[in-house]
């Protein structure tokens, strides 16, 4: 049936897409302000008044990627003319790029980010796995005590990392799990189930259950009803739940500072503590910002289509 | 006949690979004895800790008080201070998220394009660390550095160092941050409703509002409530934003005095005795939320 | 015959291995050391100081570090675990308490008398960085104390200079007491031009606040406590401690706005940007200021020693860090050595050289040293007139409550000097009642 649509509606329709426009334009200015500041020479960073048209440039970036120090002199001509642009550009910032026997010492971001690639991905499946089908068990079949399984579920949230942070820190500790990537994947794991076990357990409710019955009735056995019938029509959650936990476990800052160290520690505990020289280096807390937000920017992407499909209903009339 | 055809099927079904019995246990114990093994061993610890007077950075053994830290802390009129900065926050800043995450949905219920790419945009402010957002939030409220005040012409205007107007400069982060979330719930619930309810109501010459509050809000609220209840528990436990942006006794958090308890005064006791008060308020509430999501559902 | 095979084949991959680990852990032993220190220049210099001690004995010594915010917690963190990541650990004086009294410093006495660090090392630093209850916990790595920086250009502005004579009858110049300090805050005060007169420490999450007002305290003759007796009622709210704190609160209104947390790092801006005439920071803080590519005011950056308060005593609050070896380490043999080399004479230059603050008596008073940059010489002065906030184990329960105090009076005007020290008074009283210190 083609929808027919009064004046009223197109009019509102309208109005809407403004509104979405102007939504739109007021949630992305900050994100805005911090990308430019990336590419913001660093004098201009915090400048007052607030500098809004500046020629850009990459600095930021080389920063976040190399140990520095603050020059305390300049160097020689010589020296400064032998060195590649990024090295000169280092230098026009008042620091130096410390050097090991001649390679570059690189900062810890490279390393850190890919920890968080690893440590965000497996967990995020593991996440997500786990609590789909958990969410199937308890959706469809009867439970003793199900309300209370589910309450305790949603209670391993509820308290502030701080306060497991000891006895976690010295549990691991015992069993040599401090510093380990497996360490955090098992914790981010554990901390996403809760969400993802009630985020899929609502999406399930939502799929009816004649789907299934049919499908019995048709032959199939219940777990090939789960994974033929039930998985398809749950994709919008699963790619919601999916988004949600990888999100919440890359940018997991309080565990990663206290249970990791040197090996597998990842980005967030990185990135706000550019302190260049006394100073907040903005810039290159920004660059750090911005490239660690690409991977969860083009994930999302990937799933908006899943994300906002919505759940057809075909031959089944409730 | 159909029921009988129905039994008959399930039955074959169970013959022909898992029952449903094995399928529930293996969906759902590894998930329990998986969560209770990481989450019983901390919590009893810190029960445990609760009771005593033990000091992680000493190396004295823990010596037993009972009730001492539990009693302490509720006398103390700071502690009831942070509660009740605390309760203040999650009220405006969760129903902040609700209104704005909620109506964005709303708005975005429609096709148009490039929607999704609107959407993915829109959901960007939640990608980022808080402890990042926080730190440039700060600097975008700065009068003299920031640019709020300059783009708004408010000159001077105080945001973060004006006691009363701080929690709610605060608040305006979190939403901005967080509304996504709702949003994207919503909009995955919006997009569930059957479309063919609302053709029925429409050959039924029913009005919006009533579309709106008999078919889509019925159908949309379990998903909703279950974004309110983990955005009520996140927001009790608010430590970045407020830690990194504001010092003003009328935005100390309760996971700041928290914090400060346990990680910076070491006593480790009293931090977990707080913790469970915390708990125990937060399990209040909450229960309230899911009892009313369990009669919702009923409906 | 796979069987066979598969037998031998495990047994060799077996020895293979367990050779493998004893070798590794054989000769992976005792040629590293670790440091463990907060992430800021002062530990990339000493990183590179390090690098010669490995070219020297091939030992390898790597500086590990963590942001400030989370250093104390970190460090403490491998303490209570009992830890061996770290084989030393340069911590803030404040921690020398609960280092030594929880077991994780390792005691460093006999070191000191064998070696006379006491005598090495400038008087205050070693009081200050080293000394806990009549025993020797750390070596003073980086001396630090609280400077100001100020605007040279605009005290040294003719028509400012008349303007300021007129008004206040004596004559524009660096501020020699906290009472000309004020004026000269209250003088270039002017929102309108967006340049505001001073910039001072509120920050109250860790110990800032306290530090800028113990800059204003100690020099008015006051005092935080009896250190040795506990005794705090009529020191902590004395007269002059009253009358400090009020200083400290009338100098926040002549601050940027929004100025209600801040550190070093915001004290810093405020002279970058050109928003104020005078800014409280640590001398660790001064290199970015003279550093022309980070301050764009940098020629015309000076710097000043504390100004002294109306009974002519002149202190400033203590920073800085000494470095002890870590109880739990397996590598204290190796420590010692290293420590024998840090406190040579000629180490301690090249340290100063990098651009470390050695508290290395000789090498503080040279010429050589004094002259090295502009803030140089208000270190040298500062560093013999260093006074600190307590040090036993529980001094961050002690923080929390003069945080809790005076933060809403200084920043927010809210009850009077008198009720807020009193009631700290109070405070600090029950909290050491709690530890069995009265």
């Amino acid at each position: 049936m083609a929808a027919v649509r009064t004046p009223g509606q197109r009019a509102l329709s309208r109005v809407a897409v403004v509104a979405v426009v102007v939504a739109t334009v007021i949630f992305l200015s900050p994100i805005y302000w911090i990308a430019s500041t990336a590419f913001k020479p660093r004098a201009l960073a915090t400048s007052v008044p607030p500098t809004i048209v500046f020629t850009p440039e990459v600095t930021s970036f080389v920063k976040l990627f190399t140990r520095r120090v603050q020059l305390r002199k300049l160097p020689p001509k010589e020296k400064y003319n032998a060195a590649p642009w990024w090295e000169k550009a280092i230098y026009d910032g008042g620091e130096r790029v410390l050097r090991v026997r001649g390679s570059v010492l690189l900062s810890a971001y490279p390393d850190r980010f890919v920890n968080s690639l690893i440590i965000g991905i497996v967990s995020t499946i593991l996440a997500v796995g786990m609590g789909t089908l958990t969410a199937y068990g308890f959706s469809r079949f009867k439970v003793a005590g199900k309300d209370d399984w589910l309450f305790f579920i949603l209670s391993t949230r509820m308290l502030p990392p701080v306060v497991v942070a000891i006895p976690m820190f010295l549990m691991y500790r015992a069993v040599g799990m401090t510093d380990t990537h497996v360490g955090l994947i098992i914790l981010y794991t554990a901390f996403n189930l809760s969400f993802s076990v009630w985020l899929m357990k609502g999406f399930m409710d939502e799929i009816p259950r004649e789907y299934e019955e049919a499908a019995l009735i048709d032959g199939y056995s219940r777990m090939r009803a789960f994974f033929k019938i039930v998985l398809p029509e749950a994709v919008t959650g699963i790619a919601a739940t999916a988004v949600f936990c990888f999100i919440i476990a890359w940018n997991e800052y309080a565990f990663a500072l206290i249970m990791t160290n040197r090996r597998a520690q990842t980005a967030p505990p990185f990135i706000p503590a550019q302190v260049g020289s006394g100073l907040t280096d903005w810039t290159t807390i920004a660059a750090g910002a911005v490239l660690f937000l690409i991977p969860v920017a083009i994930f999302t992407f990937l799933l908006r289509n899943h994300l906002l499909r919505g759940v057809t209903f075909g031959a089944i009339r409730k | 006949m159909a029921v009988f055809a129905q039994l008959d099927a399930k039955s074959a079904a169970a013959r022909r690979g898992w029952s449903d019995l094995s399928i529930r246990n293996l969906f759902i114990i590894p998930t329990i004895v998986f969560l209770i093994v990481f989450n019983i061993f901390p919590l009893i610890y810190s029960l445990g800790y609760s009771f005593t007077d033990f000091r992680a950075s000493v190396s004295e053994p823990a010596k037993w008080v009972g009730l001492q830290n539990y009693r302490e802390l509720l006398n103390d009129p700071n502690i009831w201070r942070n509660f009740w900065v605390t309760a203040h926050y999650v009220i405006v800043s969760v129903g902040g998220q609700v209104i704005v995450g909620f109506g964005l949905a709303l708005l975005l219920n429609r096709s148009f394009p490039m929607k999704g790419l609107v959407t993915t945009l829109l959901l960007l402010p939640m990608m980022m660390s808080m402890a990042v957002v926080g730190l440039f939030w700060k600097l975008l409220y700065d009068p003299s550095w920031g640019p709020v005040n300059h783009a708004l012409g408010l000159g001077n205007f105080e945001w973060l160092s004006n006691p009363d107007m701080a929690l709610y400069a605060i608040a305006i982060t979190d939403i901005w941050m967080w509304a996504p979330f709702v949003m994207l719930l919503s909009l995955a619930g919006l997009s569930a409703v059957p479309k063919h309810l609302y053709e029925a109501a429409e050959i039924d010459r029913a009005g919006s509002f009533y579309t709106f509050t008999r078919i889509t809000m019925p159908l949309v609220t379990p998903i909703l409530l279950i974004a309110i209840i983990f955005r009520t528990m996140e927001a009790f436990k608010t430590f970045d934003l407020a830690f990194i942006m504001s010092g003003q006794p009328s935005t100390e958090m309760i996971s700041i005095r928290l914090y400060k308890m346990a990680f910076q005064e070491w006593q480790t006791g009293r931090s977990s005795a707080l913790a469970y008060l915390v708990l125990i308020v937060v399990v209040a509430i909450t229960n309230i939320y899911v009892k009313y999501l369990n009669k919702v559902k009923e409906r | 015959m796979l069987r066979k095979y598969l037998a031998k084949g495990v047994l060799a991959a077996a020895g293979l291995s367990l050779s493998l680990g004893l070798s590794a852990s054989i000769s992976a032993k005792a040629q590293e050391l670790t440091i463990f220190w907060a992430e800021w220049d002062p530990a990339n210099y000493l990183q590179e100081l390090v690098n010669e001690y490995t070219e020297k004995t091939g030992v390898v010594v790597t500086v590990e570090t963590t942001p400030w915010p989370d250093f104390q917690t970190k460090a403490f963190q491998e303490f209570n675990a009992k830890g061996d990541s770290y084989d030393m650990v340069v911590g803030d004086s404040q921690w020398l308490g609960a280092g030594s009294t929880g077991g994780h410093y390792v005691d460093l006495t006999d070191f000191f008398k064998k070696h006379k660090v006491a005598d090495i090392m400038a008087p205050a630093t070693v009081k200050a960085y080293a000394e806990y209850d009549g025993k020797y916990w750390a070596i003073p790595v980086e001396g630090d104390a609280t400077g100001w920086a100020y605007r040279k250009d605009w005290f040294e502005d003719p028509k400012e200079m008349a303007a300021f004579k007129a008004k206040y009858g004596y004559d524009l110049a660096v501020p020699k007491t906290w009472a000309q300090m004020r004026d000269i805050a209250e003088f270039f005060h002017r929102p309108d031009e967006k340049r505001y007169g001073i910039a001072i420490y509120t920050d109250n999450s860790y110990d800032a606040l306290v530090m800028g007002y113990e800059n204003a305290l100690f020099s008015y003759g006051g005092d935080l406590g009896d250190y040795k007796t506990y005794k705090v009622d009529g020191i902590v709210n004395s007269d002059k401690a009253v009358k400090a704190l009020e200083m400290y609160r009338d100098l926040y209104k002549f601050t940027p706005p929004n100025w209600s947390k801040v550190f070093f790092q915001e004290n810093n801006q405020a002279i970058t940007e050109g928003l104020v005439a005078m800014s409280m920071n640590y001398f660790a803080f001064f290199p970015a200021l003279n550093n022309p590519k980070v301050n764009p005011h940098s020629k015309v950056t000076g710097y000043f020693a504390n100004p002294a308060g109306p009974g002519g005593a002149q202190h400033a609050a203590l920073g800085g860090q000494g470095v002890s070896i870590v109880s739990y380490s397996k590598n204290k043999e190796e420590a010692f050595k290293f420590l024998e080399w840090f406190i040579q004479e000629d180490v301690q230059k090249r340290w100063a050289a990098l651009g470390g603050y050695t508290c290395h008596a000789k090498v503080l008073e040279s010429k050589e040293f004094r002259n090295a940059t502009p803030y140089n010489e208000a270190f040298y002065q500062s560093m013999f007139m260093v006074k600190d906030f307590w040090a036993v184990p529980e001094y961050a329960e002690l923080l929390t409550a003069i945080n809790n105090r005076i933060y809403p009076f200084v920043t927010g005007d809210k009850g009077t000097a008198k009720e807020a020290l009193d009631a700290l008074a109070g405070d600090w009283n029950g909290i050491f009642k709690k530890y069995g210190r009265k």
